[in-house]
């Protein structure tokens, strides 16, 4: 589903001072795998994540996202293919404070083409409900738990139906209890619907929840 | 980025509306007094465009004789005297600040009395005047007394803006008749210097060029300085025209400040928002949507502040219109409710394209931002 061809990125502070976070990585993750990526901070996970994503201009090397290079496209492809295939999770509190719970899973569908965004509404309502949270469609992010936040994080990111869950570290800002929570939903989000997930983390404990593993440390995949 | 919108529209609307409303003003000003040419002592233009402007009372003399030569000269339609007085200023025997007296000739008129007629149906008698807008009977009398003698006030003129809105117009025989009773009844004699009169008034036989009437005028009566209808208050106009170009320029630095203004502020409160915006482009949206919606956010602040800023602009010349007229030695006018609204809008626009032009660059390189590094702390 995925390939990443001798991809490097490279971040230039100055002229003479480069920051190389990707080096030539060569990877493929194939459709329904449940991959994690796992390494310490600087390693160059999320930087890796965001070139598969397409958030990210590789500095070399090729991402085909089926067979596809996603920098071969325009802005518009490139946004349209964002919105119907992939979700993301990200690991900053990402959503927006001024819509509810169920505004935010909504805020997909603006982008979306119209028959998506008139599914939208039970779509997202049954997503919430799927995450536990239908009793809070009308709540405001300050008035959810982090842990609950999360929830609503990832039922946007699957409201679209996406073939590929792109995940950021996300449960690293939430407790011991909270995160085995969030990643049991990611397993049976996983076994329900056979998505494609890539998620990063730096906690080596969570790879017994995907199918595959990296670990990545110095811009380079180490296994 | 409100409050410079609404400078930006709130000093745009001000210039609008005070330099339109001088214009209006002079132009009602000179519709009023209907001659095409008005014949004045040499050396008294200024005084007697002060006066007729700006109310300040004037008193200035030329021979009487003056007026059947200007009567005389071909072309001439029709010529008629004025005499310009004035009441006594905080005395006991005048129940009006000091106003500006313009006596005008019934036989000969064709200002007044058209407006008159039309107005009231007849001419004024002995004893009777009518009133700028302002010029109003004190309350709790009956009449007006001027050196002590009582005019009866009949009608007030529509508003023109100017020191006319101030005076009062009476007959000669009216002001001869304060003049010859002033003695007895006030405590300074109200004098009328014997076969004097302050200008004439002169109408165009149709299709007769005024500048070579005025010309005739300088050629056969000595003495005198004719001002022709167009050149009316020419001294204000040049004075105005001085005035517009350094508001101009003042206009175009807050302009050009604002922008800067602008620009930065937007510049940060959209970088405050660049991990949202980062978010949005992860979800589909394209880099013109992004474009689109910071410009859209800048438009209604811009579109608020400005109107927030006329608003208040509107109301501050509507209240203090006197008090800024009297300021700035200006006469004004408020213009009619479809110009104000074509201003308003003028003002408006303007804080648009200035808000829109200056948060353009901030915006275009925040939506053409990668959104990894939009999301990057």
């Amino acid at each position: 589903m995925i390939q990443l061809d001798k991809v490097s990125k490279t971040y230039w502070m100055s002229k003479e001072n480069a920051i190389h976070a990707v080096l030539e990585t060569t990877l493929e993750i194939n459709r329904g795998e449940f991959l994690i990526i796992t390494g310490r901070s600087g390693s160059g996970k999320t930087t890796l994540l965001n070139l598969i994503a397409g958030l990210t201009r590789p500095s070399s090397g090729r991402v085909l996202l089926e067979g596809q290079n996603m920098w071969s496209l325009t802005d518009l492809q490139q946004s349209q293919l964002r919105n119907r295939k992939i979700g993301f999770i990200f690991q900053f509190p990402s959503l927006l404070p001024s819509l509810t719970a169920l505004e935010n899973v909504l805020l997909p569908t603006i982008f979306s083409i119209d028959h998506v965004k008139e599914a939208g509404n039970p779509r997202a309502r049954e997503l919430m409900e799927k995450v536990g949270l239908i009793d809070k469609l009308n709540a405001y992010p300050r008035q959810l738990s982090a842990g609950q936040q999360q929830r609503v994080v990832v039922a946007r990111a699957l409201l679209n139906q996406p073939e590929l869950l792109l995940a950021d570290e996300p449960t690293s800002d939430l407790d011991e209890q909270t995160e085995t929570e969030i990643m049991e939903m990611f397993r049976q989000v996983h076994l329900d619907s056979g998505i494609t997930i890539v998620l990063v983390t730096h906690s080596t404990q969570l790879v017994s929840y995907g199918t595959r593993s990296i670990h990545m440390a110095g811009g380079l995949i180490e296994n | 980025m409100a409050i410079c919108a609404f400078l930006v529209a709130g000093f745009a609307i001000a210039i609008m509306l005070i330099l339109r409303g001088t214009e209006n003003s002079l132009r009602l000003a000179n519709d009023r007094l209907g001659a095409d040419i008005i014949v004045v002592p040499e050396g008294t233009t200024t005084k007697v465009e002060t006066a007729l402007l700006m109310g300040n009372p004037t008193e200035v003399w030329m021979p009487e004789s003056n007026l059947a030569k200007i009567a005389a000269i071909p072309g001439v339609a029709a010529a008629t005297p004025q005499l310009y007085l004035s009441t006594l200023n905080n005395a006991s025997c005048c129940s009006v600040a000091s106003m500006f007296l313009v006596a005008y000739d019934p036989e000969t008129d064709f200002a007044i009395e058209p407006w008159l007629e039309s107005t009231i149906g007849r001419g004024l008698s002995l004893g009777e005047a009518v009133g700028g807008t302002y010029v109003f009977v004190p309350e709790g009398e009956q009449n007006i007394k001027i050196y002590g003698y009582f005019v009866t006030l009949k009608a007030n003129i529509e508003p023109t803006g100017t020191g006319l809105d101030q005076s009062m117009f009476l007959t000669f025989e009216t002001a001869k008749d304060i003049a010859r009773l002033s003695p007895e009844l006030a405590l300074q004699p109200l004098i009328i210097p014997e076969d004097s009169i302050s200008s004439v008034l002169v109408r165009l036989a149709p299709g007769v060029d005024p500048m070579s009437i005025s010309a005739e005028i300088i050629r056969q009566v000595p003495g005198v300085t004719p001002i022709t209808s167009p050149n009316m208050f020419q001294a204000y106009r040049q004075q105005m025209n001085g005035l517009l170009a350094s508001i101009l320029l003042v206009l175009g630095i807050t302009l050009v400040l604002s922008g800067l203004m602008i620009g930065l502020v937007f510049s940060m409160a959209a970088n405050e928002r660049r991990r949202e915006l980062g978010v949005l482009r992860a979800m589909g949206a394209t880099r013109n949507f992004v474009l689109r919606s910071l410009l859209l956010e800048a438009s209604i602040l811009a579109l608020e502040g400005g109107l927030a800023g006329i608003t208040f602009t509107v109301l501050v010349i509507f209240l203090f219109r006197n008090l800024i007229m009297r300021s700035f030695g200006f006469p004004f006018l408020l213009p009619d409710p479809g110009l104000l609204l074509i201003e308003i809008s003028v003002g408006l626009l303007l804080a648009l394209v200035c808000v829109t032009l200056a948060a353009m660059i901030p915006a275009y390189r925040i939506s053409h931002m990668e959104p990894a590094l939009a999301m990057r702390e």
